[in-house]
């Protein structure tokens, strides 16, 4: 007999594995990226806003009251995310999306070998340096690779890359952190 | 001892009753003196009345005022006696006394010479004690003023170690961001690149 977890973890595999055909139905590997990235950033959205959060998690409302507002609240992104999100509010599965994200990119990277691999520096890669990564993260990760680029001034320099949970940070600001602490922490020399 | 006494209170009778009669007949003994030897010698006549009569006075004398005499005597030697056993008494028992108070006064003396030790022990011991405690006192002061000093010590070299990290950092941060150009920053990118661990190392 199936638990409670198998029943979460089936159902978040099925919304995953919709929402992945049906961004690659509409419109290839480009859809099935935007898609993720859309999702990503609706994921910040929902975990700053505790209103709209809970609003689209909240049993008085009807069911197809909740739908409607899942489809109004993101109707500009992706028709195929906007259907997955609305049916989801709707069966009140919304707290789940967040690890439907995580196993859209899992199956991402099964079915189309392809893994994203967010890059944030403080300025613009160029070809080279997308190549130079993009072949380094190749080489760990064993898939193709896409890099989906982000700018971010407080990094100060450096690179931060993040793939399928895991993180390598080689920013300026990691690096001056930890100079600050070494030299906040060491004890040697100090004595007079 | 009773025979000495009986002779002694015989010839004292004796001489009493010849005193005795010597007095009452003093002019017939010598009223007819004569030349020679015989003016010496008494006359019969004459003596052996006088005789009689000492015999009689002293048998008298011996009968009734000896024995008041001799009680006299006795009583006055019996509170002789008796004067001279208390004197003696009472000096064995001043001697006596004297040597308890001597006794007492060695003892005395013994006990203040043992409490003067003993105090004199006991001031020692709490001399000792007080300069023990007072040595450890200040040991432990020395050593928190020691251990304060070391912590206040550590303290500020901390919070100057902190605040030369923060300004450090602070410094590098405001230098990298200011003065490197594009081409500058994606150099630093791509040795970083290189240079860093792999997405399986974490």
């Amino acid at each position: 007999m199936p638990t409670n977890r198998h029943v979460q973890k089936e159902k978040v595999a099925t919304y995953a594995s919709v929402l992945l055909d049906a961004a690659l139905a509409a419109g290839g590997q480009d859809a099935v990226l935007e898609v993720r990235d859309q999702a990503e950033r609706i994921i910040r959205i929902m975990r700053s806003n505790m209103d709209l959060s809970s609003s689209l998690q909240d049993s008085s409302y009807t069911p197809e009251q909740r739908n409607s507002l899942a489809r109004n609240v993101f109707a500009q992104a992706h028709p195929v995310l906007i259907d997955v999100l609305a049916v989801m509010a709707e069966r009140g599965d919304f707290a789940l999306l967040s690890r439907v994200w995580e196993s859209y990119g899992e199956q991402v990277e099964r079915k189309l070998n392809v893994t994203v691999v967010d890059v944030t520096t403080v300025v613009p890669l160029d070809d080279h340096l997308r190549e130079v990564i993009t072949k380094k993260s190749e080489a760990d990760l064993g898939t193709k690779v896409v890099l989906r680029e982000s700018i971010d001034k407080s990094l100060i320099g450096g690179i931060l890359m993040s793939a399928n949970g895991k993180r390598i940070d080689a920013s300026m600001t990691s690096q001056l952190e930890a100079a600050r602490n070494v030299l906040k922490h060491s004890t040697d020399g100090g004595e007079c | 001892m009773n025979v000495k006494n009986k002779v002694l209170r015989g010839c004292g009778s004796a001489a009493v009753a010849f005193g005795a009669a010597s007095a009452m007949l003093p002019a017939q003994a010598f009223a007819d003196e004569g030349s020679g030897v015989a003016a010496i010698l008494p006359q019969m006549d004459e003596f052996i009345p006088m005789l009689v009569a000492f015999i009689i006075l002293w048998i008298i004398l011996a009968k009734f005022g000896w024995p008041l005499f001799e009680g006299m005597l006795v009583k006055r030697e019996t509170t002789i006696k008796d004067a001279l056993e208390q004197s003696e008494n009472a000096r064995v028992e001043s001697e006596r006394v004297l040597a308890e108070y001597k006794r007492q006064l060695e003892e005395t003396k013994a006990q203040s010479a043992q409490i003067i030790a003993d105090a004199k022990k006991t001031g020692e011991a709490v001399k000792a004690d007080i300069t023990a405690k007072a040595q450890a006192e200040a040991a432990g002061m020395i050593e928190k003023a020691h251990a304060a000093i070391e912590a206040d010590k550590k303290a500020a070299i901390a919070e100057l170690q902190g605040s030369v990290a923060d300004l450090s950092v602070a410094v590098a941060s405001r230098l990298i961001g200011e003065d490197l150009n594009d081409d500058e920053h994606r150099k630093i990118i791509e040795r970083y690149v290189n240079e860093a661990g792999s997405f399986n190392a974490n």
